[in-house]
Order: C-alpha cells, then sequence, then structure tokens
C-alpha cells in the first residue's frame, strides 16, 4: 500500500512506496477546523485535520471536490495512555461522519522518520480498529495508489490525459 | 469443554527489538506484557486469549498468541510500541496463522 510521509526516502529505511508529503501539491496539514474548512474547498485536497474535528458541511463539500481525509498513524504514535484513546474515539467519529456524507479516506502513517514508518499490514490493522470495514479499506487502498499515480505522473511531467492515451 | 465452545486462536509471528538490538527473554516479556496490558486493560487481556508463546533472543523473534476475531487489534496494539523507558522500540508483526507450525 502506498503511503505518505514527512521525510523523504531512501530506499534502504524501508519506505520504498513511500511519498513525501512536501511532493503532494495537494496535500493539506489542518490545524483547526477553520483552516480544514479553507482545504475542503479546494479539488483533489487530501486533508490532514490535525485535531480530526471537521463539521458535516465541510466533508460534503470536500467529496464534492473529490478530495480525501487522511487519518494518521503519526498522530496515535505521538500520544500516550487516556490521550490516546481519546484521539482514536475521534477518528473513529470523523470516519463515521465520513462514511455518511460520502467522504473518501485514507489512511498514512505521516512518518517524521524511519522509526516511525509501518507496514501495509499494520495500516490495514488501523483502518480496521478504527471501523473501516473491507470494502472500505480496499477503496482506501485503491484511492492511494490513485494519488501515488498521479504523484509520478507530476514528477515525468506527462498531464493526466496524455497518460491515459498512452496507456491505451 | 467442546472445542466450539474454546478461543478461536491466532498466532502472529513478531520482531522485537529495543534501540536497534533484540533484548533478552525477561526484558521482552515485560515490554510485550506491559504493552499489551496498557493498551487492552485487564478486562480486554481476558477475552483476547494473550498469551506469549516463544521468544528467541538472539533473532528477537516470537511468536503470540490471540483470540481470531481480534487479531486486528492485536496487530494495531504491536504497531503501537515506539519506545521503552525512553528507548526506541519495534515490536513489528510478520505473519499471522492458526497454527504455530505454518508461521
Amino acid at each position: 500500500m502506498p503511503d505518505i510521509v514527512r521525510f523523504e526516502p531512501t530506499g534502504k529505511d524501508g519506505a520504498g512506496r513511500a511519498l513525501p508529503a512536501s511532493s503532494l501539491p495537494n496535500f493539506f496539514e489542518a490545524a483547526n477546523a477553520l483552516a480544514a474548512r479553507q482545504f475542503c474547498r479546494k479539488k483533489g485536497a487530501i486533508v490532514h485535520p490535525s485535531g480530526y474535528d471537521v463539521d458535516d458541511g465541510d466533508l460534503l463539500e470536500l467529496a464534492r471536490a473529490g478530495g480525501a481525509i487522511a487519518f494518521s498513524f503519526s498522530d496515535v504514535l505521538s500520544e500516550r495512555g487516556f490521550r490516546r484513546s481519546i484521539l482514536i474515539s475521534k477518528m473513529r467519529l470523523l470516519l463515521s461522519a465520513c462514511r455518511k456524507r460520502g467522504t473518501p479516506f485514507v489512511f498514512v502513517t505521516l512518518a517524521k522518520d524511519a522509526s516511525q514508518a509501518r507496514g501495509a499490514r499494520e495500516l490495514s490493522a488501523f483502518a480496521t480498529v478504527l471501523g473501516a470495514t473491507d470494502v472500505e479499506r480496499k477503496a482506501a487502498e485503491k484511492k492511494m495508489s490513485g494519488i501515488a499515480d498521479g504523484s509520478a505522473r507530476q514528477k515525468k511531467g506527462t498531464p493526466p490525459d496524455a497518460a491515459k492515451a498512452v496507456e491505451k | 469443554m467442546k472445542p466450539t465452545e474454546r478461543f478461536k486462536r491466532r498466532y502472529i509471528s513478531f520482531s522485537l527489538s529495543l534501540s536497534g538490538m533484540p533484548p533478552a527473554y525477561p526484558e521482552a516479556k515485560e515490554i510485550v506484557h506491559v504493552h499489551f496490558l496498557s493498551f487492552f486493560g485487564e478486562s480486554g487481556i481476558s477475552s483476547l486469549a494473550f498469551k506469549l508463546v516463544k521468544y528467541d533472543a538472539q533473532s528477537g523473534e516470537g511468536i503470540l498468541r490471540c483470540e481470531r476475531s481480534r487479531t486486528d487489534e492485536a496487530i494495531f496494539c504491536m504497531a503501537c510500541l515506539s519506545e521503552w523507558k525512553g528507548a526506541p522500540a519495534r515490536l513489528e508483526p510478520k505473519s499471522t496463522s492458526g497454527t504455530i507450525k505454518r508461521l
């Protein structure tokens, strides 16, 4: 499963299929609900709300704009004890709201270094613990693959339509 | 007790490292037990059918047991370990199976 991280993966650190967040122009980190509202209006935005509090209206707008909410594993790692349980609870509520509003979501590590990077099986377990069904988990994986493909195309400088024509 | 009434078990093989090195058996046992207890609580552990089945201090690899329907929770719990007493630690799940032999 492709992943989004906060460092530049070298390939030797076990984060081979990871995309650095800095290379994704549509990736936004929202410090609060107000910031999240602005990012949700942008087309194809991947929004990581650090407090996991996004209004239902903003989720609807994000779904319309073809964006997604990012759930980060490193947020769980950075908290301990009671605060960690509150964070997981907030993530569960946001995932439930995303399901209700039809907003896509992805599961990423957003690791600051190689020690915070996690494997596909661990991310899949993270999704299940947050309450995602098998279908939703697979849809999230597909969405992440789409983001990774889009990023690879941008690196090569090929517009998406031209890439499709080549594939045909 | 009938076999159908028992816990349905799954075995997860893992690799444990503490500051990049595999810890000795007593320390490894303490890390795994304390971490699982802190994550699941006493009630959670009782319904998890949790047991540290095997641990090799040379390679840092081991096997733990959990209840079948809660395998994902156990793997998530393992992934949540990032430090132990200030030192970087990693409990990496390798594979899951219904028998120890197939791991």
